[in-house]
């Protein structure tokens, strides 16, 4: 970071913050997909992929319409923060951000498909979530690579 | 954030506006945070924990896990919003004061604690109920602090 030292400081904290959003948000949506009654980790997963949870387009878009914004705004907020990097170059950053914004939006919409019966299967939402986690994992990796 | 870096304030009315009017915003809604989850979770130390492991005396059921997760999930999001958005102004303005670092880190640790100490109240240890109050009121109130000093230097420099 080429400005003032006391700017990293709050950059940590995006990252830990983040964290535990994403970990929140993919805990909430465990329990949506009943982990709390199934107590394992794993029999819910395999849940998920093979008789993903009922969800209704009302209850989907109750879900997506605060995520729509979350989602974007937390990925710009990050990743303009990589404008400061001297250490990677702004064609990665680009990359990396434009590839989250994909994955962020397939994970938002993927459970219409399987709610329309476009895919009867839920590994099409576990698949979306992963890529999520992952990407914005080395977006976050970027950035601490940065500071 | 890397505008309001990289542009200097004394030069433009309109940063220094623009900045006023958000950390303004902020102090508000800090103020109306504290209102909403002493409504929500509860504002003492007795409906809190009544909120959290209910009461089977008089039949009343604890928070879902649910409900309550989705309120940290929601909580972290708004103060990390909130707080680069005001830390970032207040670095600004007071980039040469030796207290500023510790302001910044003790906004952000007691932001972040507070929800995860109301999860892990919730999970069991529920003697955590005092701390929670004492972290959520103190982050609370050291924003305001930096809001409010914040306004001090835009407004009445």
């Amino acid at each position: 970071m080429k400005k003032s030292a006391l700017y990293a400081i709050p950059i940590v904290y995006l990252l830990l913050y983040t964290l535990m959003i994403l970990l929140s948000g993919v805990w909430l949506f465990l329990l949506s997909q009943g982990l709390a009654s199934s107590h394992s980790l794993l029999l819910t997963l395999n849940d998920i992929i093979q008789m993903p949870e009922i969800k209704s387009i009302k209850g989907l878009i109750e879900v997506a319409t605060p995520h729509l914004f979350a989602m974007g705004g937390l990925i710009f907020v990050s990743a303009h923060l990589m404008l400061f990097s001297t250490k990677v170059s702004k064609k990665v950053a680009l990359f990396v951000s434009a590839t989250l914004f994909g994955f962020a939006l397939l994970d938002i919409f993927s459970y219409f498909m399987i709610t329309l019966g476009w895919v009867v299967l839920g590994w099409i939402k576990l698949l979306a979530l992963l890529g999520f986690l992952l990407v914005f994992a080395v977006l976050l990796g970027l950035l601490s690579v940065s500071l | 954030m890397k505008f309001l870096v990289t542009k200097e304030p004394a030069g433009t009315k309109l940063i220094t506006s623009l900045m006023a009017g958000v950390v303004f915003f902020i102090i508000l809604y800090l103020g109306f945070d504290v209102v909403m989850h002493a409504y929500v979770i509860g504002a003492d130390i007795q409906s809190v924990t009544l909120t959290l492991v209910g009461d089977s005396e008089n039949f009343i059921e604890p928070v879902l896990i649910d409900t309550l997760l989705l309120q940290v999930h929601i909580d972290l999001f708004v103060t990390l919003f909130a707080l680069m958005i005001l830390t970032s102004i207040f670095i600004r303005f007071h980039e040469r004061a030796s207290i500023t670092r510790w302001m910044v880190h003790l906004v952000f640790s007691l932001g972040m604690m507070t929800p995860i100490l109301l999860i892990v109240a919730y999970l069991g240890w529920i003697w955590l109920v005092p701390v929670w109050i004492s972290a959520f009121v103190a982050w609370h109130l050291l924003a305001c602090l930096m809001g409010v000093m914040v306004l001090k230097k835009v407004v009445f420099a």
